[in-house]
């Protein structure tokens, strides 16, 4: 922690580097030093699933190994079948969770997702602890809310068991392109009715959003094919896009339109891995 | 086994391949692990200008960087080599930019130091100035455009359809090549339908996985160029021509490369580690980033016009095709493509009157070459596209309408040369018999359609050109065999060493592959436009051949039985113990009639004809454009598959690499400049993009002159892919699309074009 306070404001720290090592490549990145998380261990490794349902991952988990728990499985089963077309699993077996999550970039898979479980990370620096909800983590392009000398130490995922769940990566190019759109959706549901939902979506606007119009819709009805169209039309409305390689900003309103709905089915299934392809 | 027993047949067995355990253990020799003693490292600085003067290059601030060896410009590479300008076809190319810079990327200077790293640190200190000059970037803007890219024209020499261009100024137009066949215009008036079309098609990279990599060593009054190069003989000749060096003193060494699809044929880094090792007299690695491959080599982006006059039966009359090629900003082997691929622009149909004009255009865009197909993939896009387009117009099935018009065996081709062992029919048969093409086809509704399409393409193998092959057979009756064909992953190695074990009744497990080394193998042509199995097929087999027979002679000369005497005994008998060799040589030259400038005509433009057909059934969402290839059947004509699991490989392979071309890649340039140039950026095919149901069907029609009746097949699958998609969405939506990639997005736009709602620009 003490590498990282004002004394070295240029130096980094350093996860999987995956995406870190890609900027300095590139040279949009120069830092005067790397600070290096690998040796870092003891519950930053770890996954514990608690008695009350809540995950709590270390930041050094690899995206790999939150792939293949068998508690994150049995708790949070969207976010492993979002990892299966999450980059490749040569990034996976290096990138961590805690370097996915303080990157960024507006394209990455688990804000949205982490977004809509409703979880949160521990921050933490030489000043402390805090909590950070990850819907408020990320606060525009390739800008959060850490401070410079923050650290992720922890996510913390809450119980899901009340919540159905589904995150879908739309990608315009290869199946392991970043996406054009991802959209998560969180649900609450009895009776076939929304009790109440989280809908989040990442990479078609400068940062992760939250849906609050088409929630509001959702919101105690039975949701049948007009009213996610509607509630589709109404989230693609509000959301302001960016156009990029992945696609144009039209674009990307019109998969917004399509995929709301096709994400709070995916949620209600909540087995289906989404996959478009 | 004993030589003397009967050795089963190897030619036509899938034996696994001689290399494959090397590489999934790890152990394969690749250039890229290659480190010499005292070896520096290469960086490149790079022009930020598309065009443009130089004005002053600093190198002083990178000169002074602690451990920087040297830093090379134009300037110094000229008191070294006095027309440093490299290129098979035109000598435009310069090793390092002299006096002006021609697109953005090309190489201006070099750092040299002995950790990488700092050459790296050290190049991004250097400084230049440029005056600016206007550029151009389409193809077809620069057959008009008052930017000239070239001073003037510098034609090889070697070529003499190019000699009329020297010393041509004002232009972009590298070669007009044309092909007059009949009277194209009393065609389209007897004809009873007159169609015309335009295609474009995007620029893609090869992507080999093993970047480009060259290593010079000084050694003694020569010089060693260790490079992953498909083409080490060429690669000798020509940096021997730059440095005015008989070709003795220049020893190329190549190994198994990392892929290839002809990204690394010719000159790409080698007179660059040639003239830095020369300079520093020390081993100097010129290794290129993945990224650094885009500004180094592209395939073509084209622009087609294609036009047929159709008689009421669906017989096509009459064909013009126009082809603008954008080459970049020099010429490469573009020039080769814009004539030897360009005379198939019509197709495999058999037409009274054609008219083709193909021009190679330079531009200033990173230099286009050749990638897989050698620009067939291109016209197939056209001309297949538009086949469709008729059929569907006329009422007519796509595959009996192709069939009806497609050249049957000794029908003269558009060039005059009529057609031999092309199994263009038994082709389109397999691929109608695999698509189950006369049965029912379920076209999905609501928002998921699908339909399904089909291709056809013919290429004609390069020519002339020349193989030689040698083997030598120990006293123990083992054989090693010296050639210069690459492995990069075709499985070069394996068929020769079948075609030689066959030919000289051996075990495979007796024979051992010499890695290219032109101290010590023989001459080729290069490994390209799949001509080796042909080629170099037929040079191994004389030369196993004469081996054999030298092995029976000695045989006859002691009295012992032919053929039944094991070879080692042989050898103990005449030296008296196990001593000796037995050399055989072969070569191989294809017959060859030239081209007449003014017709484009030949009686004999080609030993071989390459014939690959491509039908997909695909799946469309019409809400998001998102396109999923559910079935993909390439059927080639392999003449006689020496390997057939190799073959299978093949065009599986060709098959996804062109998946790639025709759904996903495009090198997107915003003024020349290049938005997309990394992996990151630039996507290929990967696992799950690979289509679930993939089969590919192997056509044996006899190739009379081929070894053992075989030809090459390592581009049969690319010809149809992209065209076969498009057709098949055609088939599925009604929508047409004319230009790469497919992607959701343009699927979708003009979904709601077609709809009259067309989707907002931005």
């Amino acid at each position: 922690m003490a590498l990282l306070s004002a004394d070295h404001a240029d130096w980094r720290p350093m996860g999987g580097g995956t995406a870190l090592m890609l900027m300095m490549k590139a040279g949009v990145l120069r830092p005067q030093g790397l600070v290096s998380l690998r040796g870092i261990g003891g519950t930053s490794r770890r996954i514990t699933l608690q008695a009350d349902g809540a995950l709590h991952i270390g930041a050094q988990v690899t995206l790999s190994e939150l792939e293949h728990s068998a508690d994150v499985r049995r708790a949070a089963p969207a976010i492993v079948r979002a990892m299966r077309r999450l980059s490749n699993v040569r990034v996976r077996n290096v990138a961590t969770v805690g370097g996915n999550l303080a990157h960024g970039d507006p394209h990455m898979d688990l804000p949205p997702l982490l977004s809509a479980l409703e979880a949160h990370v521990v921050a933490s620096s030489q000043r402390g602890e805090r909590r950070v909800a990850v819907d408020a983590l990320i606060s525009g392009y390739y800008e959060t809310a850490l401070a410079k000398d923050e650290l992720i130490t922890e996510l913390v995922v809450p119980s899901q068991r009340q919540r159905s769940s589904a995150y879908l990566k739309v990608t315009t190019r290869s199946a392991d392109d970043w996406p054009a759109l991802g959209i998560a959706a969180s649900l609450r549901v009895e009776g076939g009715a929304v009790q109440s939902c989280r809908l989040f979506i990442g990479a078609a606007t400068d940062h992760p959003i939250r849906l609050t119009d088409a929630e509001q819709l959702l919101t105690d009805r039975k949701p049948d094919a007009a009213l996610l169209a509607r509630a589709g039309d109404a989230a693609a409305d509000a959301a302001n896009f960016i156009g990029d390689a992945q696609g144009s900003a039209a674009y990307k309103k019109q998969l917004l339109r399509v995929y709301l709905g096709r994400a709070v089915t995916a949620a209600m299934d909540n087995t289906a891995d989404g996959d478009p392809r | 086994m004993s030589d003397g027993q009967l050795t089963p047949d190897q030619v036509g067995q899938s034996v696994r391949r001689v290399e494959s355990r090397d590489k999934v253990t790890g152990r394969a020799d690749y250039i890229h692990n290659l480190r010499l003693p005292g070896m520096l490292h290469a960086k490149i600085f790079r022009s930020r200008v598309a065009h443009g003067k130089i004005v002053r290059i600093d190198t002083s601030m990178a000169r002074d960087f602690p451990g920087v060896h040297s830093v090379i410009t134009g300037e110094d590479v000229l008191r070294l080599i006095p027309s440093p300008y490299f290129g098979p076809a035109f000598h435009d190319q310069p090793v390092l930019a002299i006096g002006k810079v021609h697109f953005i990327g090309e190489p201006v200077a070099v750092v040299l130091a002995t950790d990488p790293h700092v050459a790296e640190e050290a190049a991004g200190m250097i400084d230049a100035e440029y005056e600016e000059l206007p550029a151009v970037f389409d193809e077809i803007e620069a057959m008009t455009s008052r930017a000239i890219v070239h001073d003037e024209l510098r034609p090889a020499g070697t070529f003499p359809d190019l000699k009329h261009l020297k010393g041509r100024k004002n232009t972009n137009v590298a070669l007009d090549f044309k092909l007059r066949r009949g009277d194209v215009v009393k065609g389209f008036a007897e004809a009873d339908h007159v169609f015309e079309h335009r295609f474009t098609i995007q620029p893609v990279m090869h992507t080999p996985l093993e970047p480009m990599i060259s290593l010079g060593e000084p050694d003694g009054d020569g010089l060693i160029i260790h490079s992953a190069t498909q083409m080490p003989s060429f690669v000798r000749i020509e940096i021997a021509r730059l440095l005015g060096w008989n070709e003795g003193r220049v020893r190329v060494k190549s190994s198994l490369l990392g892929g290839g699809f002809g990204a690394k044929v010719y000159i790409k880094l080698e007179a660059l580690a040639a003239a830095l090792a020369l300079l520093a007299r020390r081993p100097v690695r010129v290794a290129l980033t993945m990224e650094e491959q885009f500004y180094t080599i592209t395939n073509h982006a084209a622009t087609m016009r294609i036009k047929s006059g159709v008689m009421r039966d669906g017989r096509i009359h009459a064909r013009s095709c126009e082809i603008w090629w954008n080459g970049g900003a020099y010429a490469d082997i573009g020039p080769r493509i814009t004539q030897k691929s360009g005379f198939t622009a019509a197709g495999p149909y058999s037409i009274e009157h054609v008219h083709i004009d193909s021009y190679a255009i330079y531009t200033n865009l990173p230099p286009a070459g050749a990638m897989r197909g050698f620009g067939i993939p291109q016209l197939v896009w056209g001309y297949e596209s538009h086949t469709d387009l008729i059929a569907r117009e006329l009422g007519l099935d796509p595959l009996a309408f192709r069939q009806l018009n497609a050249l049957k065996e000794g029908q003269e081709h558009a060039t005059g040369t009529p057609m031999r062992d092309a199994a263009i029919d038994l082709v389109l048969e397999e691929l109608g018999r695999r698509m189950t093409w006369g049965a029912s086809f379920d076209r999905g509704q609501g928002t998921v359609r699908r339909g399904r399409g089909i291709a056809i393409g013919i290429k004609a193998c390069i020519s002339p050109s020349t193989s030689f092959a040698m083997v030598n057979v120990s006293a123990d009756g083992s054989a090693t065999l010296y050639f210069n064909t690459v492995d990069m992953g075709q499985g070069s190695d394996t068929a020769m060493s079948q075609i030689a074990a066959q030919t000289l009744r051996i075990p495979m497990d007796k024979i051992k592959v010499v890695r290219a080394d032109t101290a010590v193998t023989p001459y080729d042509m290069g490994t390209l436009g799949s001509r080796s199995t042909f080629h170099m097929g037929h040079a191994m087999h004389l030369a196993a051949q004469d081996a054999r027979s030298k092995i029976d002679a000695m045989a006859q000369e002691l009295g012992l039985p032919v053929r039944e005497t094991p070879i080692d005994a042989l050898f103990r008998k005449k030296f008296g113990m196990s001593a000796g060799n037995v050399v055989g040589v072969g070569h191989y030259t294809a017959p060859y009639v030239p081209v007449d400038p003014e017709t484009g005509l030949s009686p004999d433009i080609t030993p071989n004809w390459m014939v690959g057909a491509t039908g997909v059934e695909v799946e469309v969402d019409t809400e998001t454009g998102h396109l999923k290839v559910l079935r993909l059947v390439s059927v080639a004509d392999a003449g006689k598959a020496i390997n057939p699991g190799i073959v299978a490989t093949q065009l599986s392979g060709a098959a996804i690499m062109s998946l790639g071309g025709a759904l996903l890649e495009h090198m997107q340039y915003t003024e020349g400049e290049l938005t997309n140039g990394s992996l990151a950026y630039y996507k290929i095919p990967a696992m799950h993009d690979i289509p679930e149901a993939m089969e590919g069907g192997i056509v044996e029609s006899a190739q009379a002159t081929g070894p053992f009746g075989a030809k090459g097949v390592g581009e049969s699958a690319s010809f149809g892919v992209a065209p076969a998609i498009a057709n098949a969405l055609e088939h599925a939506l009604g929508i047409r699309i004319t230009t790469l990639p497919l992607t959701p997005e343009v699927i979708y736009r003009a979904l709601r074009e077609a709809e009259g709602r067309a989707l907002a620009e931005e």
